[in-house]
């Protein structure tokens, strides 16, 4: 037999004023079960919530229902009360009778009698309710984060200077992402290695972080605080604590003519390879594909020539295990290539290059040491056009979206040309121009007033190559969409930011959403932007949408408060109100089927298998299991299952049936 | 037909839905006190059993509502309540349950009007609608024979 | 005929199977599943035009489970129940010996799920004109017309679950018309409890019957409670591009869902 207390709040008289408290009170005294019920001016004030206190001691209550506002206000509020009086606070209910009730209706006998029906309601569900306890889970005080770019770099050394271990992981022998192929950096100019090369240092020699370069991520188990990762580090074919990063292999190998990657083709590197000279670590790597020795079985000219003898023929992939308590995911994005753009002869005419091509003949340190040459025969162009919303914004070619990025640094591309060749004349064909930022739209105008780049709206149809000139053809809406054409010498395309190649498999391996666009998926796009929908993994920089630096920068370090905010305590303490799949005594074990219809309606991949096994370990069932770390009590498992082996907590079949009866059969 | 008042009973999310009938509250909108509210942690949550036993046990009409799409708290439990929507509709309409009495809504938590609204608009129609008598009356024929099949 | 008989014999002998389930003489003139375990019990095999029945319910009851390894002689309702069981894990590839009898008396074996999933694809799965059209008949009437058609049908009903144990797809363990915290589902057979288990049996099997129809061949009481659920086949088929029963690792219908699924009701 249940002894619950009703408490009737009159919020000064904000219900009172509508509702007939006292008789409410007075009628809940007589449900079943109900052992006191009183009413009150202020139930959530210091002697509401003595009063509160002193009713559980004194009547020995196994249940309260405090009918007041909104449990979103003051739900929390009255669960503390109960047990800071020795009651578990998931035996409280809150029956909302202010902005459900008083507030709503007028003063008449309706509004009273839908008051006392609530009451009844709760107290009813509350008869259901069970003591629960929070859970508890340990945290490992790792964080690993996933990529080198700008966004990786600053997430990892923001938590690791908060005193945390870090492990990051670089798919490429380098971090440093595209941040580091960049010349200058709108909308200040300056120079991205200058700015980026320091902190790529500091990741190498921080002690609380160990890199991992040239490497994988190739299974992720576990869950929020208990993440188990296997990262598979390819093979350098080196012995890296041997090699002093000399460099004298990469001179002396016979193969030269691999298109370099890192200048996007725009130049050559061998076969064993530092990607470029302020690579972190800088120590070479051999590209098995393109080595002479691995295609035909003979050559090893850098073993020969190498003083340290660091040169490993035979080593093989690693698997490193990782413990870590969370995951921060900074895999970047990639731009548009190849053979997207056939009307513009993108790949067909050499001197028809991208954003990115663009940057590295931009940089002191690229293919042509900071000289805008053409690729075609390394002339200085002297008419350039440059192609915004080259494949953004473009529903025919399934991109939708405005890549963000590209009206800035195509400006900056515009200023730094003018920059270099005087006498040159830069013209931008563009959609809109979108600048918004701080010092954005001033920099833009410094492009179109002091490096006189020419502006024109519209979108280019064709470019074909005349008498060694690009012909580009577009037309100028401005001007009545009034035909132009233009005999350019040079075109740069800024084609559209795009889901990094590969973004998708590593979703599904970590367990985390991503959008149409294979980005990865914020769990809110307002108040949740750097969390995913899997606790524990954070997004960091342009994986998750096309981002620029600062942009990138400030999401890292939002993730990477996250990161230390779940690290701040030894165990992450949470609501009890999850998923349960339940359990008997063999031989059935649970009425769960184990069709896991339910596992794939879970947002947060929560529901898991469990193998039952016998004595000799072979196993006889496979059930359900709800991940208690994961699973954020949503229910949408619960209304699917058939056999009603999912129940949950504080929203329970028992609960919620008991509800819809005392609220229909009074 | 006169003093008829309908009960109706509401199944809402915790998050859009439920905060939206808190701000309705809050702006001090009035409307009708026919609706009660049952609360839930998301429309993903909302068994059709449960509004089958509404019925049953004599609601004559039901509001069902939760965040717009794209805007659950847990990203997709209301695509998977949508779906079951679209097929139990199917069915309930097939077998001859007057779909005109439950009524689907989004309803987000900045909505405080449109729950008013929701609820009126629901409540006028049903008071037109008159209670609910098929169901009432295979209710009511039930309790007859539970009463007949207690005193065997 | 003889030739199954054979082969059976032949893949009891050599052990590839302990069981096989294929139809066998009643002892009426009614056609019943036999479970032959000998080489003498594979003699009363037979296969006639009365045989049409889907036997693949069997493979998942416990007795039946118990007999070892399983051969059964599957129809194109069996063949989908297997894909939809293999779907929901409840049976695995290679687990049970699958051999289909074809239009010309020859037999076929199918060696793995990929292979029944490329025969499926071709073969007919739609519901009878006959059903089709008791379908459209139901749904031209008015709402309370189908209230009073179903009232009058669901009256009948005796709660004897002779449906549910014929249904290939009902292997839940304990059915929630046997849960009794809270009692979703009256014990007793009145009008109020039987409208409520056929919603909820016609709930459980949307996007998931494969219109084999032994649910109301089974029913004692003629109710034809078969059209409920394939009343749901098309709107499924059609709003979510989803058919039961065709392939082995399918997502359910209903444990999915498009960002842009479309309605018309939701305001
Ligand atoms: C042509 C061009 C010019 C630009 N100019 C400017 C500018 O002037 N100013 C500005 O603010 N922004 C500019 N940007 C934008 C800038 O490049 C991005 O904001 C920035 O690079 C985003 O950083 P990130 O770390 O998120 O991604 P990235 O730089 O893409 O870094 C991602 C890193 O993750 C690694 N990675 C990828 N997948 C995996 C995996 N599976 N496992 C492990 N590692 C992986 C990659 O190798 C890379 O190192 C420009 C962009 C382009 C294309
Ligand atoms: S919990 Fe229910 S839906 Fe999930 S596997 Fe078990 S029986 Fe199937
Ligand atoms: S309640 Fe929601 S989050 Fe928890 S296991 Fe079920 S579907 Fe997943
Ligand atoms: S077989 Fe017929 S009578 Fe028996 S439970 Fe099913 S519908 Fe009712």
């Amino acid at each position: 037999m249940s002894r619950i207390g009703v408490f009737v709040c009159h919020c000064g008289e904000n219900i009172s004023a509508t509702v007939n408290c006292e008789k409410v009170a007075q009628i809940s005294k007589e449900l079943k079960g109900v052992e006191f019920s009183t009413d009150y001016k202020y139930m959530c004030s210091d002697p509401g919530q003595t009063m509160l206190k002193e009713a559980i001691k004194e009547h020995k209550l196994d249940g309260v229902v405090v009918a007041a506002c909104s449990p979103r206000m003051h739900e929390p509020t009255f669960r503390k009360a109960c047990s800071e009086a020795g009651l578990n606070p998931y035996l409280c209910e809150m029956s909302n009778i202010r902005e459900h009730c008083s507030w709503v209706h007028p003063k008449d006998d309706l509004t009273t009698e839908k008051a006392e029906d609530l009451v009844r309601v709760m107290v009813e569900k509350v008869k259901k309710n069970k003591a629960l306890n929070s859970i508890k889970v340990p945290v490992t005080k790792t964080a690993l984060v996933i990529g080198g770019g700008v966004a990786g770099i600053q997430a990892a050394l923001d938590i690791a200077n908060c005193g945390h271990k870090v492990v990051m992981v670089e798919k490429q022998p380098s971090i440093g992402g595209h941040m580091s192929q960049l010349s200058e950096t709108f909308p200040t100019l300056d120079c991205s290695q200058c700015i980026l090369t320091p902190r790529m240092v500091e990741i190498a020699q921080h002690p609380n972080i160990t890199l991992y370069t040239y490497a994988e991520v190739e299974k992720v188990d576990g869950f929020i605080g208990n993440f188990k990762i296997t990262v598979r580090k390819k093979s350098k074919s080196l012995d890296e604590h041997l090699c002093t990063g000399c460099g004298l292999c990469t001179t002396k190998c016979p193969q030269k003519k691999i298109p370099n990657e890192f200048e996007r083709g725009l130049g050559f590197r061998p076969a064993i390879y530092v990607p470029f000279p302020q690579a972190v670590p800088n120590k070479p790597v051999i590209d098995r594909e393109n080595c002479t020795y691995y295609i035909k079985g003979k050559c090893k000219v850098c073993e020969i020539v190498c003083p340290t003898k660091a040169i490993r023929f035979d080593q093989e992939d690693e698997l490193v295990e990782i413990e870590a308590g969370a995951i921060v995911l900074a895999t970047g994005f990639d731009v548009l290539k190849s053979d997207f753009f056939p009307e513009y002869g993108y790949g067909k005419y050499k001197d028809v290059i991208d954003g990115l091509q663009f940057e590295r003949l931009a940089s002191a340190s690229g293919p042509t040491m900071g000289e805008i040459r053409r690729p075609s025969d390394g002339q200085i162009p002297k008419k350039i056009v440059f192609v915004a919303c080259a494949g953004s914004r473009d529903p025919a070619k399934g991109i939708e979206y405005c890549s963000k990025i590209c009206c800035m640094y195509t400006a900056k591309h515009a200023m730094l040309y003018k920059h270099k060749v005087h006498d040159g004349t830069p013209y931008v064909f563009y959609m809109d121009i979108r600048a918004g930022g701080k010092m954005y739209e001033e920099f833009v105008r410094r492009a179109i007033v002091e490096d006189e780049t020419q502006y024109i709206r519209g979108r280019v149809s064709t470019i074909y190559e005349k008498n060694g000139k690009l012909i580009v053809k577009g037309a100028d809406t401005l001007m009545g969409a009034e035909p132009v054409e233009i005999e350019a010498d040079m075109v740069v395309l800024a084609t559209a930011g795009v889901a990094n190649h590969g973004a998708e498999a590593l979703a599904q391996t970590v367990h985390v959403s991503y959008d149409a666009y294979k980005f990865f998926a914020e769990a809110h796009p307002k108040l949740k932007p750097v969390e995913t929908n899997t606790a524990g993994i954070f997004l960091a920089g342009a994986c998750q949408a096309p981002k620029d630096i600062p942009e990138s920068v400030a999401a890292a370090s939002g993730a990477a408060v996250k990161v230390a905010a779940l690290f701040s305590n030894d165990e992450l303490t949470r609501e009890p109100l999850i998923a349960v799949v339940n359990r008997q005594a063999p031989p059935v074990f649970s009425s769960c089927v184990g069709c896991f219809l339910c596992q794939s309606v879970c947002p947060y991949q929560a529901i898991e298998r469990e193998e039952i096994k016998n004595r000799n370990g072979e196993v006889i069932k496979t059930l359900a299991k709800v991940n208690e770390g994961l699973c954020q009590g949503c229910g949408t498992c619960v209304a699917l299952c058939r056999t009603k082996a999912i129940d949950i907590h504080g929203y329970s079949n028992q609960q919620v049936y008991t509800e819809v009866m005392a609220l229909l059969n009074d | 037909m006169q003093d008829f008042e309908p009960k109706i009973v509401a199944f809402v999310c915790n998050w859009c839905t439920y905060a939206g009938a808190d701000l309705t509250g809050t702006s001090r909108t009035k409307y009708a006190a026919n609706v009660k509210i049952i609360r839930f942690p998301c429309t993903g949550r909302i068994d059709f059993m449960i509004l089958m036993k509404a019925f049953e046990n004599g609601a004559d009409g039901i509001i069902v509502s939760g965040c717009h799409p794209n805007d659950c708290h847990y990203s997709t439990g209301n695509f998977h309540a949508r779906r079951r929507w679209i097929v139990f509709r199917n069915l309930m309409n097939f077998t001859g349950i007057d779909t005109e009495r439950i009524l689907f809504s989004w309803v987000s938590a900045a909505e405080g009007f449109k729950w008013a609204d929701v609820v009126n608009n629901t409540v006028a129609k049903i008071r037109e609608m008159g209670p609910y008598e098929n169901y009432n009356k295979i209710a009511v024929s039930t309790l007859l024979k539970e009463e007949v099949s207690n005193h065997e | 005929m003889n030739e199954l008989i054979n082969k059976v014999t032949k893949l009891l002998n050599d052990k590839t199977i302990d069981a096989f389930i294929g139809y066998g003489q009643g002892s009426t003139d009614r056609v019943r599943a036999i479970f032959a375990r000998t080489v003498e019990q594979a003699s009363k095999l037979i296969y006639t035009p009365a045989c049409t029945f889907n036997l693949s319910g069997y493979l998942l009851k416990h007795e039946v489970k118990h007999l070892g390894k399983l051969g059964i002689l599957a129809n194109v309702a069996a063949l989908r129940s297997i894909m939809q069981l293999a779907s929901e894990f409840q049976i695995k590839d290679g687990e049970v010996y699958i051999l289909f009898v074809n239009d010309d008396a020859s037999l076929t074996e199918f060696s793995d799920f990929q292979s029944i999933e490329a025969f499926l694809e071709k073969a007919n799965i739609d519901i009878t004109p006959d059903e089709k059209a008791r379908i459209e008949k139901i749904e031209a009437m008015s709402v309370s017309e189908r209230w009073e058609f179903w009232n009058k049908e669901f009256e009948k009903c005796i709660k004897c679950y002779a449906c549910r144990a014929a249904c290939p797809m009902c292997y839940c363990h304990r059915c929630t018309t046997d849960v009794n915290q809270p009692q979703w589902i009256p014990v007793a057979s009145h009008e109020r409890g039987n409208l409520d288990y056929h919603l909820m049996r016609a709930m459980h099997l949307a996007g998931r019957c494969i219109n084999c129809g032994e649910c109301a061949n089974a029913c004692p009481m003629d109710i034809p409670l078969n059209l409920l659920t394939y009343q749901l086949i098309d709107p499924i088929k059609t709003g979510f591009g989803a058919t039961a029963g065709m392939k082995a690792d399918a997502v359910y219908a209903l444990s999915t869902f498009k960002p842009d699924d479309k309605e018309n009701f939701i305001i």
